[in-house]
């Protein structure tokens, strides 16, 4: 079920007169529009379906739009569900609506971004920072030391594009300590990622490898590539998430390792955590949904496991 | 008799730079350019080995800029009618997405697809175009709502899914290089006698030059070039500038205003279709998604440049400029590996600057350009003064943070991680307290003079701002001995927009007599 925020009342009310059979749970996304988004969201449906539960899934307006999803987290609380799984757009924007609905007795399952100055009764997601470590040290293989890098950034103003940052730029330059690290800055915007690169990769020649935080820059790190001519290998392509695309890209010759989330996982296992908490059982306060190093020997095995023709 | 002629010819050229200045800021488009200028040299000082001033990384940004570019000069017309559209971003995404979608999943041949993506943008501008012009709807409100319909609109019908890779007819409006083929035939040994030569020239100038000679740029330039020509010949022209300026004085004069309203918003909606086709051309797939926020680029840009948002005034050249000074903006910043955040700030200070240099052009006042050179030395005494003024605040902020931190553990609060991170070690405290004594005499004497031409801004005679900028040149002297001698560029640049403030009161005079002689 998915619906705007100017249909979230009117759902959430027919959710509630059926809700004595099936208990409501909130599931607040942070895109509905985004690929990688898109696969969460489907775990999520599917543990709902498995979990004979009601979900209510409402995603932004716009990505990283944050008062629309205060506004619909409040909506959810005053009308009662269960329990609520988001996935905030502001680690510490969120945390005033999360200790209100804590404190009313209703679980919050956070999904792949954590909540900053707020207790959740789990936080399901992969550890950003530990697998942007092994994104780096990965990636530092792929180069020699001293050839200068491009690292695409996600928002410096968030805690998953500040861990994946920091964890890559450590261990990168921890095995490579005389490689300079480009950085362009973007808001996950695949557009950004693009028009950054080109700038860079047509200012200088010698470097050898462009690093993405999030599969939307590798397609616009890509697609920079391609405007200026490059052929698939002349720069080295490095991407996070494990997006459909970008693993395409990769059977092309484009990308040489991508550190995918379990995203499906994500999902599913947020909601599962949501509807025990719901019934009062117990969750593990951190549910690590892990990752998979996805290279050009092991793209088959990644493919076959989430379903990618 | 030769004596006169020569102070004839001597006077005459002084003439005619100061008729050059008046003609060059009665141009619409002069603050952006302006502001482009001044953006370009400060970048090219701060990325020293990555040149920004490069035909290449110029015609980058030129590409980059195509897309939005031309959604902002459809706007521009809109705007000019004393209109708005902020529907443009969610128009260009939509036709983005479905142009693709009828490429790869219905079998649609690239020129088809195009054609359709053309048509919806129509289409959609008429609808905009009839609620405004034939319902009187606001413009404000009937594009608000278009921007969540078409948005909306273009998810759902493709699913918000990405289509693969489009067909490579679509290049031909972004990454296409008019020169591959013969670079290719070059390489291959296909040519002889003059393309052989021809062929060998592209080859070896490819990167410094031809690679970044796309399709993008030449449509983005060649659209302007079409459209002013269109707006300065045309009767359509002359009455997007009469409805803005004048609507019911257009009406009575016999102009059909609802007809030409209805005009313009459909070519500002095939403007954002035709952007989104450009766009196309360079991205790596069709999605839903794109041009987010785009309508308010293009504003900014259409502002930039120097147009009214109250209509009658305004023209393209100058939203050109605006264009590329936002993507310049981009290019620049990261070419210089500003930190992101502050790229945001910087961004934003950009956009007052080059508002401001539009705003002091239009007063026509000898006494704001004077501020406003005045302000611009204040900037530079400042910039002068944050290269050890920052050091000195770190280090005094840092020391600050430590006590606060050491009172609470002393209370015998518990401490948050973050608050913990602030504890210095005796080391580190001694080091900050070095940094801070060492670069506390520096910073007086920088700030001294901050102070000083803060205060000519406000009240002064010439003979002060001589004084002033001999000061910023002293200045250089034991600025340079204490070790900052990377302020000197700002120190010279502050005496020289003093010294030139001392000229503006009798430019303008001059100006104003030049002008009753020519008449």
């Amino acid at each position: 079920m998915n619906m705007t925020f100017a249909g979230v009342a009117v759902a959430a009310l027919i959710a509630g007169s059926t809700a004595s059979a099936q208990d409501v749970i909130g599931y607040i996304t942070k895109s509905a529009t985004n690929a990688g988004w898109m696969m969460i969201n489907q775990g999520a449906a599917d543990a709902a379906e498995e979990e004979g539960v009601n979900l209510v899934s409402v995603g932004p307006a716009f990505q990283g739009d944050l008062s629309s999803q205060l506004e619909v987290f409040e909506n959810l609380v005053a009308q009662g569900a269960a329990a609520i799984a988001v996935a905030p757009v502001d680690s510490a924007g969120i945390a005033p609506a999360v200790n209100d609905a804590m404190g009313a007795g209703i679980p919050v399952v956070a999904i792949d971004t954590g909540v900053a100055g707020a207790e959740v009764t789990s936080f399901v997601a992969t550890d950003n920072y530990a697998v942007a470590k092994v994104q780096g040290a990965v990636a530092a293989t792929l180069v020699e030391d001293g050839q200068p890098i491009i690292y695409v950034t996600g928002n410096q103003a968030q805690s998953t594009g500040q861990e994946r940052r920091n964890g890559f730029v450590e261990s990168f330059s921890a095995a490579r300590p005389n490689s300079e690290i480009l950085e362009v800055p973007t808001e996950w915007n695949s557009q950004e990622a693009q028009e950054g690169v080109e700038a860079i990769l047509n200012s200088r020649q010698d470097v050898a490898m462009v690093a993405n935080a999030w599969d939307g820059g590798t397609m616009g790190a890509k697609a920079a590539l391609e405007n200026l001519g490059f052929s698939a290998g002349d720069v080295k392509l490095v991407g996070f998430d494990g997006a459909g695309d970008a693993i395409a890209a990769m059977d092309e010759g484009w990308v040489h390792a991508n550190t995918a989330q379990m995203l499906y996982q994500m999902g599913y296992q947020g909601i599962k955590a949501a509807s025990a908490a719901a019934r009062g059982e117990d969750v593990s306060a951190r549910i690590d949904t892990g990752f998979f190093l996805v290279t050009p020997m092991t793209s088959g095995t990644y493919k076959a496991m989430v379903g990618i023709e | 008799m030769t004596d006169i002629s020569r102070a004839k010819a001597t006077t005459s050229l002084q003439d005619r730079i100061v008729l050059g200045l008046v003609k060059f800021f009665k141009a619409e488009w002069s603050g952006a350019f302006l502001a482009i200028v001044i953006l370009g040299i400060s970048i090219e000082l701060a990325t020293s080995g990555r040149p920004f001033f490069h035909p290449s990384n110029l015609m980058t940004i030129l590409n980059n800029s195509a897309a939005i570019g031309i959604v902002a000069g459809g706007m521009t017309l809109v705007i000019i009618t004393a209109g708005i559209d902020l529907s443009v971003g969610s128009v260009m995404g939509m036709t983005a997405a479905l142009t693709g979608y009828v490429a790869s999943f219905w079998g649609f041949p690239p020129y088809l697809a195009i054609m359709t993506g053309l048509g919806i943008g129509l289409a959609i501008g008429a609808f905009n175009g009839s609620l405004v012009a034939y319902f009187g709807m606001p413009a404000f409100i009937v594009t608000l709502a278009g921007l969540s319909i078409w948005r909306g609109t273009g998810h759902l019908s493709t699913g918000a899914q990405a289509t693969p890779k489009l067909p490579e007819t679509f290049d031909m409006f972004g990454r296409y290089n008019p020169f591959s083929g013969l670079r290719d035939a070059y390489k291959e040994g296909e040519l002889s006698g003059f393309w052989e030569s021809v062929g060998g020239f592209i080859d070896d100038n490819w990167i410094n030059f031809f690679r970044t000679f796309q399709m993008s740029m030449l449509i983005f330039i060649g659209f302007f070039i079409v459209l002013t020509i269109i707006i300065s010949n045309t009767r359509y022209g002359r009455w997007v500038y009469a409805i803005g300026s004048n609507e019911p004085g257009a009406r009575q004069a016999g102009i059909n205003t609802p007809r030409y309203t209805l005009l313009t918003y459909m070519f500002c909606s095939f403007s954002a279709a035709l952007g989104a086709l450009l766009f196309l051309g360079r991205a790596p797939y069709a999605k839903s998604d794109y041009g987010q926020m785009w309508e308010l680029d293009a504003i900014a840009a259409v502002v930039i440049g120097g147009t009214s948002l109250f209509g009658g005034r305004g023209s393209l050249w100058g939203t050109f400029m605006g264009v590329i000074l936002l993507k310049l903006i981009n290019n620049g910043l990261t070419l210089a590996q500003l930190d992101t955040f502050w790229q945001m700030v910087v961004t934003g200070l950009i956009i007052l600057v080059a508002v401001g240099l539009d705003i002091v052009r239009q007063s026509k006042n000898p006494e704001s350009v004077r501020k406003l050179l005045g302000a611009i030395a204040a900037v530079m005494a400042f910039l002068a003064l944050m290269t050890p003024g920052a050091i000195f605040l770190r280090a005094k902020i840092a020391l600050l943070e430590h006590g606060a931190a050491t009172t609470l553990r002393e209370a015998g609060t518990s401490l948050a991680a973050g608050q913990n991170a602030r504890l210095l070690s005796p080391d580190e405290i001694t080091q900050l307290q070095s940094a801070a004594s060492a670069n506390l005499t520096a910073t007086l004497l920088l700030l001294v003079l901050v102070l000083a031409t803060a205060f000519v801004v406000l009240k002064t005679s010439r003979l002060i701002s001589f004084g002033l900028a001999a000061v910023f040149i002293v200045m250089i002297l034991p600025v340079s001995l204490l070790g900052y001698e990377i302020t000197v560029p700002f120190l010279v640049l502050g005496a020289a927009a003093l010294l030139g403030s001392t000229y503006v009161h009798a430019m303008f005079a001059k100006a104003r007599m030049l002008d009753v002689n020519a008449r």
